[in-house]
Order: structure tokens, then sequence, then C-alpha cells
């Protein structure tokens, strides 16, 4: 155990101190606060086709545009753009060594290669956790600060829902560890490949191009793809969401997380078995 | 279209001949009601059934003041008809010589035997295409109205009266109105765990009601303007 | 034990228990020798192949390595020297045979085994965005040693590096790499090292210290040194045995000093009397030595340590050497059965 932190240990230092794990979190800075500009000097005009078609009957009243709101349209606009971060970073923790021949050093140590695996999933997640801490402050915190608090109108396909300000707090907890989950299995997958390629760029690219894919699957209202659909992670990855509808359909949520458990149990594992058996040649 | 009304206004004018209820005495009655406050605070409970929108109710409060200052005060987003159920009948009625009413029939709503007054402006271009108002032939008071204005449709309003019926102010209002399913896009909500659904081809209106409840009214208590401002 | 029975009954021990107890006797003191003999062995190579696909790295390589010897394994590019050490490391799997290394097998005592082992393959690498230090950092954490700001300079200084640790590894020259490489190597004191051409890219200077370095280790320190090199002065100046192989097999393997102490080697000797060298030479002994003449060069082929009696003959004949240009020894002997 103690060998297993030690590598651990080693992982996250490299992780964390290396020039490339920055760009996500500067990425992530300024995504946020451009579009909190955005909506904050053109916010009312951007709502306004969801607003607008209530405004022919209704008077809407209450703080529309607050933090909250802002906050989940944050998030849904990074639906992109945080698994390609994530990938930035744990695509290349296998292969990047594996490129930069660090890796004969690491696998001529006493530590076992599934310790040497897991210590750098276990750190890939690291990176995706913080990457997610840093999401959560400029998107919920800063948003807040500037914008202020107030119910949130959730969009989703069939409508809005409303969540008063009281009752949202834990739905972001959740939904922020739901997001990690999915941002989890993102990590995972990129790690996979990353045991399995031996440059830095092709598991970077690989990940992206299977989310991409998956994603524009999902978007379609075809009956054919709703056969697939169930068992895509990028279906359930943005499963989060259902935290804000009402009610809230937690089977639905529970089998989400379930799908995206099952993902990470099988990428972990093939990591796993194809490390224990490659040739190091570079 | 302005020849049809016309022959059926003739047709109601003889219906009210022949039935002996004035509805310019109905009005005048509701009016002297209304013409009691001059301001009032309530609390307001708030219970929304719109399709296409998922809210809770909502708790608030309701000021009035004369002749037309009106606020709801709650926390949190909520929806309010533009044709305010309240402001807008008094104000309709209150200036009887921009209208003309006539009687198109009777109805019994809550157990009371109501006339149907209906008010047609007399300016064309008038916000107010038409309004329909039950009012109880004894005790006068609205206890149902259909109103329709030119760019906000026809809303349906139903008055539940309590303890301040002799102020004509109501225990409950229900508003129903005709509106299109809220449509987001798919891009918008990233909305990729619902199935595909049939397309119909056709989009209907629904119909969606928002509930007022009120109580613990406080009449003539002077509010300030204050209490207007947010 | 069969043996041993019928040397029971050749002398006339006609008790079958007797026969029998000494049988097993022998069989343990054969185990005994083997397993001491096994011990004294840092690497033990039986039988070894590496197939990748259809293409043959390494085909039936045996070869041992004792404890406290410097070993010299050299072979020519892509003969399968990297494949052999990577096989050794356990980074490649060998497709057949054992590797044993102090006696275990690699395969079932992997972690122990490494502990003791460290190695440099192809080139050392390094984490460049991170200093010296922190890269050393990595390295005992990796190793399990509580190693303090003193311990990281001791080792710096050793491989001449103390003052450049805080700089990061990529603003590094080749040689520098070459230094943090070995202390790399040296940081978890291991009693084997593995060297895959540490001499690559080093100046005149490093490559003195190198080998001082390692003879330091050796015969100081009692560390068993595996290396290979292309310098291959280096590897007879400092190797005790040595292996050649070519296209994944063995060529020749034993000591230094014995296989190459029948070899002759080329000398050329650039003379100014051209004429009398050849009537000197045609008249001596020496004229079984001669192999050719280039202009006023003659190439004779001998052994090495009859150069300075040849010199001293044609010296003391009156004739003026100009020059005396010979290869070494171990190279003449590489191209020679490498070539083969």
């Amino acid at each position: 155990m103690k060998e297993f932190i030690a590598i651990l240990k080693n992982e996250i230092i490299k992780t964390i101190k290396r020039p490339r794990s920055f760009i996500g979190f500067g990425i992530i800075a300024f995504i946020c606060l451009m579009l909190q500009s955005a909506f904050y000097h053109d916010g009312k005009e951007i709502l306004s086709f969801v607003t607008g078609q209530l405004e022919n009957v209704f008077n809407v009243e209450g703080k529309v545009l607050n933090g909250n709101l802002i906050c989940f349209i944050v998030l849904q606009t990074l639906i992109v753009q945080m698994p390609l971060l994530v990938a930035l970073v744990t695509g290349d923790l296998v292969s990047g060594e594996t490129a930069n021949g660090t890796i004969r050093f690491l696998l001529t140590r006493p530590a076992s290669r599934t310790k040497i695996v897991l210590a750098k999933w276990i750190a890939g997640l690291f990176y995706t956790l913080l990457l997610l801490i840093v999401l959560g402050f400029f998107a919920l915190f800063v948003s807040h600060w500037i914008f202020g608090d107030g119910d949130l109108m959730a969009l989703n396909s069939e409508g809005l829902t409303i969540i008063s300000a009281d009752d949202i707090i834990w739905r972001w907890g959740y939904a922020f560890l739901i997001a990690f989950l999915s941002l989890s299995v993102v990590a995972t997958l990129a790690n996979m490949l990353s045991c399995i390629m031996d440059n830095s760029i092709t598991p970077i690219v690989s990940v992206m191009a299977i989310i991409i894919v998956f994603t524009i699957i999902g978007m379609f209202d075809l009956p054919s793809f709703d056969l697939i659909k169930p068992f895509l992670f990028t279906t359930h990855m943005i499963s989060w969401k259902s935290l804000f509808e009402d009610p809230i359909p937690f089977h639905d949520i529970w089998f989400s997380i379930a799908v995206l458990i099952i993902h990470i149990v099988l990428f972990i594992s093939i990591s796993i078995f194809y490390f224990n058996r490659k040739d190091i040649n570079s | 279209m302005m020849k049809k009304l016309l022959s059926i206004l003739l047709l109601f004018v003889s219906y009210q001949a022949l039935a002996g209820v004035d509805p310019k005495l109905l009005i005048r009655d509701l009016n002297k009601k209304f013409n009691q406050v001059s301001d009032y605070k309530a609390d307001l409970y708030m219970e929304f059934n719109l399709p296409g929108v998922k809210m809770k109710n909502l708790k608030g409060k309701v000021v009035f003041k004369k002749p037309n200052k009106f606020k709801i005060k709650a926390k949190g987003i909520f929806f309010l008809p533009k044709q305010n159920p309240m402001q807008n009948m008094s104000e309709m009625l209150i200036d009887t010589n921009s209208y003309t009413s006539i009687i198109s029939g009777y109805e019994t709503v809550e157990g009371k035997n109501c006339a149907i007054v209906n008010i047609i402006p007399l300016k064309a271009q008038d916000e107010l295409i038409l309004g329909k108002f039950w009012i109880d032939i004894k005790n006068p008071l609205v206890y149902k109205s259909q109103i329709t204005t030119k760019n906000n449709g026809t809303i349906e309003t139903k008055s539940i009266y309590g303890n301040q019926i002799k102020y004509a102010l109501p225990e409950k209002i229900i508003v129903k109105l005709e509106i299109n399913r809220i449509k987001v896009p798919k891009m918008m909500s990233v909305d990729l765990n619902k199935k595909s659904k049939p397309k119909t081809g056709i989009e209907s209106k629904e119909t969606g009601s928002i509930q007022l409840n009120f109580s613990n009214y406080s009449i003539n208590a002077n509010l300030s303007d204050a209490e207007f401002v947010d | 034990m069969i043996g041993c029975f019928f040397m029971g009954q050749l002398f006339g021990y006609k008790n079958n228990l007797s026969t029998i107890l000494i049988s097993l006797l022998s069989i343990i003191l054969y185990i005994c020798i083997n397993y001491n003999k096994s011990m004294s062995l840092a690497i033990q190579l039986k039988n070894v192949s590496k197939h990748f696909g259809d293409f043959v790295a390494v085909n039936d390589l045996s070869f041992e390595v004792q404890q406290g010897d410097i070993y010299g394994f050299l072979g020519p590019n892509g003969s399968g020297k990297s494949t052999t050490l990577r096989m050794i490391m356990g980074l490649i799997k060998n497709t057949k045979g054992e590797i044993n290394l102090f006696g275990k097998s690699l395969n079932l005592n992997r972690s122990n085994i490494l502990r003791e082992v460290g190695c440099i393959i192809e080139k050392p690498d390094f984490y460049n965005y991170l200093t010296a230090l922190e890269n050393l950092q990595l390295f005992a954490r990796a190793n399990q040693l509580n190693f303090k700001k003193t311990d990281f300079e001791q080792l710096l200084e050793r491989v001449g590096l103390l003052g450049r640790e805080k700089d990061k590894v990529k603003t590094y020259s080749h040689g520098m790499k070459q230094r943090l490489g070995l202390a790399q190597v040296l940081i978890h004191n291991p009693s084997l090292i593995i060297l895959d051409e540490p001499n690559t890219g080093l100046d005149p200077q490093g490559i003195i210290d190198l080998r001082n370095l390692i003879l330091s280790l050796n015969k100081e320190e009692g560390k068993t040194i595996l290396f290979s090199s292309h310098i291959l002065s280096e590897v007879q100046e400092m190797c005790t045995s040595m292996i050649v192989i070519n296209k994944g097999k063995t060529i020749a393997q034993g000591k230094v000093a014995e296989l190459l102490s029948h070899e002759k080697i080329h000398v050329k000797l650039e003379v100014i009397e051209v004429d009398k060298t050849i009537q000197l030479i045609n008249q001596s002994n020496w004229k079984e030595l001669f192999d050719k003449m280039e202009e006023n060069v003659f190439v004779m082929n001998m052994s090495k340590d009859k150069i300075p009696a040849l010199v001293s003959f044609l010296t003391l004949s009156g004739v003026s050497i100009e020059r005396i240009d010979y290869r070494n020894q171990l190279e003449e002997y590489f191209l020679k059965i490498t070539n083969q």
C-alpha cells in the first residue's frame, strides 16, 4: 500500500506540474467569463427566444437572469469543451511517457504495471476533479457574485422547469457529482487509449472523435438511434440535468449512474489487461 | 364582421328588454363596491398549471392603490397574465362612458343567478375587443369573466368570494388561458437522453391556468407609494 | 541417484538403505552446488528467444553474468542487444526461455529483483518540465526512499551535477542528462547495474569520468555491471567478461582476456626507408607476419604484444618509423566475428 501511495503521489505531482494541465484551468476561466460578460450585456435578448414565447400571454415576474441560470447555461455549453480538456491531460498520462521514454524508468521499478496504471488513472481523476472545482467556482460562485441569486428557469426540450432558489444548492451538489462521474468516464477512456497507443496525440483525438460522434447520435430524434442511445456513455453524461426537472426522475438518474460506472469499470479493466501484456519498445 | 356583431347586439337588446334587468344598474352597484376600496394589501398564494412549464406554487403579497397601482410581491420567478384580472376588471367597468353594456343571457355560476353582461368599447382603437362578465343579479359581483383583447387573446377568470365580499374582493381567482406549448431548441436544451417522440404535425394551443388565492386582506390601510417600488 | 546406486554396488555396499542414503546426499549436494552457483550469478539467460510476429529478434540466447563482474554486451546495430536488455528488465516479455536474476525467476519475483537493479536502456529520459532535483525526488519516491536534502546533494555531487539541481532538465546538455541518468540508476544503491551505451554523447572527459565511476562501483562497492558500448576500447579496458551477439544469436562469449589472447590485429607501420624495410622483413621471421604494403606503409598481421619487438628490430636496423597505427584488438576481433 505504501508503495502504491508513493507512486500515486508521484503521478499527481507530475500531472499538476505539467504545463498543459494549466491550459484546462485557463480555458474554463476564459469561457465562463466570456459567457458571463455576454449575458451581463445582452442577457435579456439572449433569453428572449424562450421568454418571448411566454411574453405574448404573460408578464414574467422575478429575476430570470440570475447566477443559477447563468451557471446552468455555462455548464451546458461546456459539454464538448470539458471532455476535451480532460482528455488533453488524461490521454497523455501513459502514451506521453511512452513517447517521452520515461515509461522505461517507471516499468523498471518494483511497482507492478497494474499499480502504475491505477495510479495514473487516479491521478487523472484527481485532475478531472480539480477542473470541475475550477468550473464550479467560475460557473456557480462567480455567476452568483455577478448576477445574484434567484430561481432557476431550467430549459429542456419539453419546456421550462422553475426551481426555487431555496431548493437548488443540494441539486448543484449532486449535479457536480454526476458531472464528475461523467467526466471520469472520459478520463478512463482516455487513459485506456493512452495505454494502447504510443503517441500523445492519437488518444486525445480519438476520445474527442468518439464523444463528438456519440453526441451527434444523441441529438438526433430518430427511432433507429433510440436503440443505441441508452448504451452510449455520452447519452448519460448530461444526466445531471435531470436533477433540475420536476419531478426528478431518480430512476433514470440511477440508471445513468450505473451505465457510467459500468463504462468506467470496463475501460479500466481493458487498460490494466492491455498494459500488463504490452511490450515496451520505445 | 361588424354587421354580424350589430345584429347579434340587437337580439341581445331585445332579450334584455324581455328579461327586465338593466345592465347599467348592475354595473353601477358593482362599481359602488369597487369604490369603497382605496387600497388593500393581502397575502397571496399562487398555483400554476401551464403547459410546458413546471413550477412550484408560490407565496407572496398583493398590494393595490387607487386608481391603478397594483403589485404582486413574491420571491422567485412567476407568471402573471398580461391582463391582470383584478386590475382590469375594475378599470374596465369604472368608466361607464367608454363602453356599451348589454345582457346576452343568464347563467347560474357558483349557485348564483348571473346575468351575462357584455361590454363593448365605444372606441375602435381601444385594446379591449369584448368583455363578458357573469354578474350576480341579487348581489352584484363578478363571478366569471371572459375578456378578449387585441394583443393578448382571450382569458377567462372565475372568482370565488369570501370574507371581503362586500368590497367585491375575491378569495380566489382562477385564470384560464390558451397558450402554445413552449419549445426550446434541442441545441439549447442539450437533451441527449430523451427518446424521440412522433411529430403530430399540428401545433395546437393548450389551456393553462393560474389560481390566485387571497387571504388576510388589509383594506384601506393608507398604503404608501413605497409599497409599489422594488 | 542411479550412478550412486551402481557405485554402491561396485564398492560392495550390499545394504540398499545405505546406497539410497548416499544417493540422497549426492542429490542434496548437487542442488546446493547449483543453488550456490545460481546465487552467485547476477544474470542468467537460458535459451531465451523473442519473436515479433515472424521476425526473430533474439534466438535461443544463453549467457551468465557472475556477481562482481563487469560484463560487456556487444553486437552490431540491430543484433538484438536492446531487445535482450529490455527482456532482462521486464519491459518486453520473452517468447521462450528463462531469465533469472540473483538466482530467482524474473517472472515470479519481479518486484524483489528490481529493487536490486538499476538501468539505463537506450538513453536516460526525464520529465523535462521538472528540475533535476524534482526528477530525483520522483525517482526516490518510486523506490520508496526517504531521502533528505543532503542525500540528494551527495548523489548529485557524485555524478558532477551539484549546483545545477534547480535547473529544469530541458535546459540540460546531453552529457548532463547522461550524468543525471547515472544518478537515477544509483539512487537506490542497486547491486546490479545495466547500462546501454552509456558513453553516447559524452565528451572525452565525460568518457573518462564514466569509466572511473564504473570501475569504482565495481571494485570498491562490489557492484555487478552489464553494459553495452560501441567504444570497444572502453569495453576492452573495463570488462572482465563479454558476449558478442549478432542477429539475435551468440557469436562469442567468455573472459575478454581469453577471447583476445590469440587474436591478431593489423599493425600499420609508416616508414621512410622503404626498400631497406622490405629487405629486413624478407630476411627475417617477420616475413610470416607480413600482410601487405601500401606505398610506404607496411601492414603486419600480428598480436599486439609483439609490436615492441618489431619496432625495436626495425629501429636498430636503421629504419625510421614515422607512424605506428593499429586498431584496438577487440575492434578487430569484433569486426572479424560479426562479419562472418
